[in-house]
């Protein structure tokens, strides 16, 4: 029971990388603080409470006015441990706050959408989506930008959250210390689908990096299958490319999420369903019943149609 | 042509609804005891709307990717719970208490303008009344209860929910500046004779500063909602960010608002605090002095912290440091008092009455709240919990824990004097463990989902480990939270039917308004004694002791 | 101190906030948003000097009617008061066909930030003065016509408290809409 608790507690305030580690110290040094007081104030009561019960005091205890002595005390003493603390703070902030100077380059670029994470590398020239992929140990600055409303890039495990506000460019540092995948979200509220504008971070090997960021280079190759060439026919027709992009074909814009790469992606709809064929059809054929709100239109397609549609996009791996 | 109809006076202290004239005699009222009742009872109602909303959230949230609310139907009713708990709740009961106490606490018959008075308080119905109408209306405000913009603009909130929003808190607000105006003329103007502002009862003096904060916030908050209402429907560029406005500046203006609001909410509730503690204790407030200064301290301090809301903005480092500073400062004149309370019941001869048991439960929750509060201060963890559920919990102990609390304290305690009858003690010790337990079992669990990773305003959210779990307990302590309010309604109910006559000082208390009978009759005194100190009932009942001879007093032990 | 004076001091003051805040948004937005060129282009300064000062010699004729009163001259208080109520009206007249003038070129609430900004703060400013005439209006209204056999002291003081508020926001307004960009 012990081990469990201590075990949750320690996942609470484990670091994966610099920023979040300043982060979980300076929150565990106040958190001793503040347990302090809290037992301090909860001890009073209780202990005032029981000890000076009026059953076991006169009707009229002595009528005490105060003790200017103790009140500058224990004003003072809080004072002085506020500006301990913050010093902490200065000194954190400082740290996760490395400056980006004045031309920054950024390695990623953010840009929030309702409800959907577009991500692009200027370096490699990559653009993809909701999943972001970076090396590990790496220190990289991310810019981040909103195309609608005022969004929040959060991903606890790896850093400060920050907003991401029409008009305005923020940059942060993004590092992983180990490989893994790092969960995070959408952190101020931007309407409907708030909820459901979840952040995947897959820190990997620099090699695993590499082979993932030569995959996304590559121009998806031309569909086999009669159904995907099919389905591929019906992308264009059906004017998917005045949202999306799919490099290799006309469709270029960035109204929605970049496809070309959708296969590779381990979920959809920026983590709302696993990416699986049932659920990219499920999202096809009624975007309103699996995501309300979602600026998608219902094109109504039928089965034939769901069925071409999605092995085409299957294929774009 | 004359006008011949006439509004009878009033000869009895409440009017009962069913008498010849009784609805006519409580629409047209300038009585302050009578328009701070109708405040209570308007604010009983909206609390047990605004804990509605609380209850379909708290369903919606109790098992992952759960399916009872629509995201639409959710974030309209997360809007209003908020803006209806802070501006349709709490205000209310807040102002509520402070127009009925107010002359009564300084024996004065009536505010400085009983008019003005009512029409405050018509103000906020209304306000309130509209703000609903907007279910009806096209939807009701669904951008949460700071209407981020440019969210709240036209283009991304089609339906008229944030129009609605924005002229009723315009109406609730101007309802609000005036009752700050009539707190303060008359706490300057009518006082009895020898009551200096020194010896002013602190709830007293908390309530006459807090009018000055309402008095410089509140037309901030009305300069931003003109510039969003003028957004919306004139098509202005405020807050159009893709047309040149600014998103910042929405929250610049909202913010040094918001701020000083919260502070406009807890500051009453810290009168009451002072002067339920002292009288079940049986002993003086613990350093007057200490108190009043402090509450000074912190509503010059209340405007100069209001970009602690902004952090993850990404403002930079100096602008965030001034900022963790302020912020920090103004935690200490707000904790210090904590301690002045644990020292008045130190030494005591402590009576455990419903009252001073929300007392204590509001010592102890009003820390934890306040000490979360004081985290987001440092900036670095702000930018782990900030628009979490940590936040969550921070806000709702404060409000729930602190404010709420502190609000029941100050009705077990003043009821009597309101109504003449003795609310039922053993129903309050049901609804004051109810209370404690539902409450610290909803809203405990919150800081650990904050710190999982679970962000605010989500309708629902992925099947993650301990997410469902956390929030199923936090249900279900809710449901306990509802069931006291129930126990309360029925305590109000049954005690207005079958109360005990309370008389006129049912608790031995010390200032003015004991004085008067219970209920208080329409004039509320015939005659004020010369008032020599603080506590004017205890010299009345101490000839040989009293106050304002100190040299008859024991010498404050070091303890 | 006269509780309708300390009303009136706390109204002013609270107002004072709002008009704050309306104020340093047109200086963000007149600045970050670039159109300080824009006011220099379309308002016209001289005839908006001209109505100001009308404003302005309105507060000195409202000090006269107050003197007046105090001395007892029921026919010189009324007639300075009349004649405040006028140079208000030709402030409001004057700000009118400012508005009316530059919707006529197109510059509207709706066209950009500065006219959103511009519109907004002159226009609460002008509502307030209209509140103002309202007021003494009515004032000079009930006086004239016997109600009132004297005018309070503390309900005139108080008018003309709120009168001279009036005034000076709009010198501050002036200042910074239509001086600032020139200085």
């Amino acid at each position: 029971m012990f081990n469990a608790v201590s075990h949750f507690f320690s996942q609470l305030f484990a670091s994966y990388s610099p920023e979040a580690y300043e982060i979980n110290n300076l929150f565990l040094d106040y958190l001793v603080l503040a347990g302090i007081i809290v037992a301090l104030v909860t001890g009073l009561v209780i202990v005032g409470a029981i000890r000076f019960r009026s059953k076991k005091r006169p009707e009229e205890p002595p009528q005490i006015f105060g003790n200017k002595k103790l009140e500058i005390t224990w004003t003072l003493i809080p004072f002085l441990i506020l500006v301990f603390f913050f010093v902490l703070t200065l000194r954190a902030m400082i740290e996760i706050n490395t400056p980006v100077g004045n031309d920054p380059k950024p390695d990623i670029i953010i840009i929030a959408h309702q409800w959907w994470w577009d991500m692009r590398y200027p370096g490699y020239k990559i653009i993809t989506a909701n999943e972001l992929h970076i090396p590990v140990g790496k220190k990289l600055l991310m810019a981040v930008k909103s195309a609608d409303v005022i969004h929040d890039w959060w991903v606890p495990d790896l850093g400060r959250k920050i907003d991401a506000i029409p008009g305005r460019t923020n940059y942060t540092w993004i590092e992983a210390d180990s490989a893994g995948t790092y969960l995070g979200t959408c952190a101020e509220f931007c309407g409907a689908e708030h909820a459901w504008m979840r952040i995947k971070v897959i820190a990997q090997t620099p090699y695993e990096f590499n082979q993932w960021v030569n995959n996304q280079k590559q121009i998806p190759s031309q569909p086999n299958d009669s159904t995907a060439i099919l389905g591929q026919m019906l992308f264009q027709k059906e004017t998917c490319g005045d949202c999306h992009a799919i490099a290799g074909t006309p469709a270029n814009a960035h109204v929605g999420p970049d496809l070309t790469h959708i296969a590779s992606r381990t979920t959809i709809l920026s983590g709302r369903l696993t990416n699986t064929r049932e659920n990219l059809m499920s999202w096809l054929a009624n975007p309103q019943k699996v995501k309300p709100g979602a600026h998608m239109p219902d094109f109504r397609f039928n089965k034939n149609q769901l069925n071409e549609l999605v092995t085409y996009l299957e294929g774009l791996k | 042509m004359s006008f011949a109809f006439q509004i009878p006076e009033s000869i009895e202290p409440i009017p009962k609804l069913r008498s010849k004239n009784g609805l006519l005699q409580w629409i047209s009222t300038v009585d302050h005891k009578l328009i701070g009742i109708m405040y209570l009872w308007t604010s009983l109602i909206f609390l047990v709307i605004g804990f509605g909303e609380a209850m379909l959230m708290r369903i919606q949230l109790m098992r992952p990717e759960n399916t009872v609310l629509s995201p639409q139907a959710y974030n309209q009713i997360f809007t209003m719970h908020g803006t209806t708990m802070i501006f349709l709740v709490l205000t209310p009961i807040l102002i509520g208490f402070a127009t009925y106490l107010l002359p009564l606490m300084i024996g004065a018959n009536d505010m400085a303008y009983p008019r003005l008075n009512a029409f405050s308080f018509w103000m906020f119905f209304f306000g309130g009344l509209l703000l609903y109408l907007s279910f009806f209306a096209g939807g009701a405000p669904n951008v949460g209860w700071f209407s981020y913009a440019p969210l709240s603009e036209k283009f991304y909130s089609s339906s008229p929910g944030v129009n609605y929003w924005a002229i009723s808190i315009l109406l609730m607000g101007i309802g609000t500046i005036g009752s700050a105006l009539n707190f303060v003329v008359t706490t300057l103007t009518m006082r009895a004779e020898g009551l200096s502002l020194s010896k002013l009862p602190l709830f007293v003096w908390m309530v006459f500063v807090n009018g000055f904060l309402i008095l410089a916030a509140f037309p901030v908050l009305n300069a931003g909602l003109v510039m969003i209402l003028i957004d919306r429907l004139l098509n202005a560029h405020f807050f159009t960010t893709a047309t040149g406005g600014s998103a910042l500046m929405w929250q610049h203006v909202f913010w040094t608002f918001g701020h000083p609001e919260v502070y406009i909410l807890a500051l009453p509730a810290f009168g009451m605090i002072s002067e339920v503690i002292p009288v079940f204790s049986r002993k003086p407030i613990f350093g007057y002095e200490f108190v009043a200064a402090s509450t000074v301290a912190i509503a010059l301090l209340a405007f100069g912290v209001w970009a602690h809301h902004m952090f993850a903005v990404g403002l930079g480092t100096t602008f965030n440091a001034f900022f963790a500073a302020t912020s920090m400062l103004i935690a200490v004149p707000t904790g210090v008092k904590i301690f002045n309370w644990c020292a008045t019941m130190w030494g005591g001869s402590i009576m455990f009455k419903t009252s001073m048991l929300f007392a204590m439960a509001f010592l102890i929750d009003f820390t934890i709240g306040g000490l979360s509060g004081v985290g987001f201060a440092m900036v670095p963890i702000d930018w782990r919990l900030t628009d979490t559920y940590f936040v969550v919990a921070h806000i709702h102990y404060v409000f729930v824990g602190g404010a709420l609390s502190a609000a029941f304290a100050g009705f077990y305690y003043w009821f009597p004097k309101m109504s003449g009858k003795m609310l039922s003690e053993k129903l309050g010790k049901l609804q004051f463990w109810l209370f404690f337990i539902g409450f610290n079992c909803t809203f405990f669990v919150f800081h650990l989902l904050g710190l999982l990773g679970m962000p605010r305003r989500v309708f629902t959210y992925p099947n993650l480990p301990y997410w469902g779990s956390l929030n199923m307990f936090s249900t279900i302590g809710a449901m306990v939270l509802g069931l006291s309010f129930v126990v309360l309604i029925w305590n109000i109910f049954y005690t207005i039917k079958h109360g005990e006559p309370a008389g006129n000082n049912p608790w031995n208390a010390w200032t003015l308004e004991w004085l008067s009978a219970s209920p208080p009759k329409p004039k509320n005194f015939e005659k004020v004694p010369l008032i020599r100190s603080r506590r004017p009932l205890w010299d009345l009942n101490h000839p040989d002791n009293p106050d304002w001879k100190p040299e008859l007093k024991p010498e404050a032990s070091d303890e | 101190m006269n509780k309708n004076k300390i009303l009136m001091f706390l109204f002013i003051g609270s107002e004072a906030f709002f008009f704050i805040a309306l104020i340093i948004s047109y200086v963000y937005y007149s600045r970050v948003g670039g159109s300080l060129s824009a006011s220099a282009k379309y308002l016209d300064y001289k005839k908006t000097s001209i109505f100001t000062l009308f404003l302005i010699l309105s507060s000195l004729s409202i000090e006269l009617s107050g003197r007046s009163l105090k001395k007892g001259n029921r026919k010189l208080m009324l007639g300075w008061l009349l004649t405040t109520i006028l140079f208000g009206a030709v402030f409001l007249f004057g700000q009118g066909s400012e508005y009316a003038r530059l919707i006529s070129l197109n510059v509207t609430i709706s066209k950009n930030v500065f006219g959103s900004a511009f519109f907004t703060l002159t226009g609460f400013h002008g509502l307030h003065v209209f509140i103002g005439l309202v007021v003494l209006s009515l004032m000079a209204g009930l006086f004239y016509s016997g109600k009132f056999k004297k005018i309070e002291a503390g309900f005139f003081e108080s008018a003309s408290l709120y009168w001279h508020f009036v005034d000076a926001v709009w010198i501050v307004v002036f200042s910074v809409i239509y001086l600032g960009p020139i200085l």
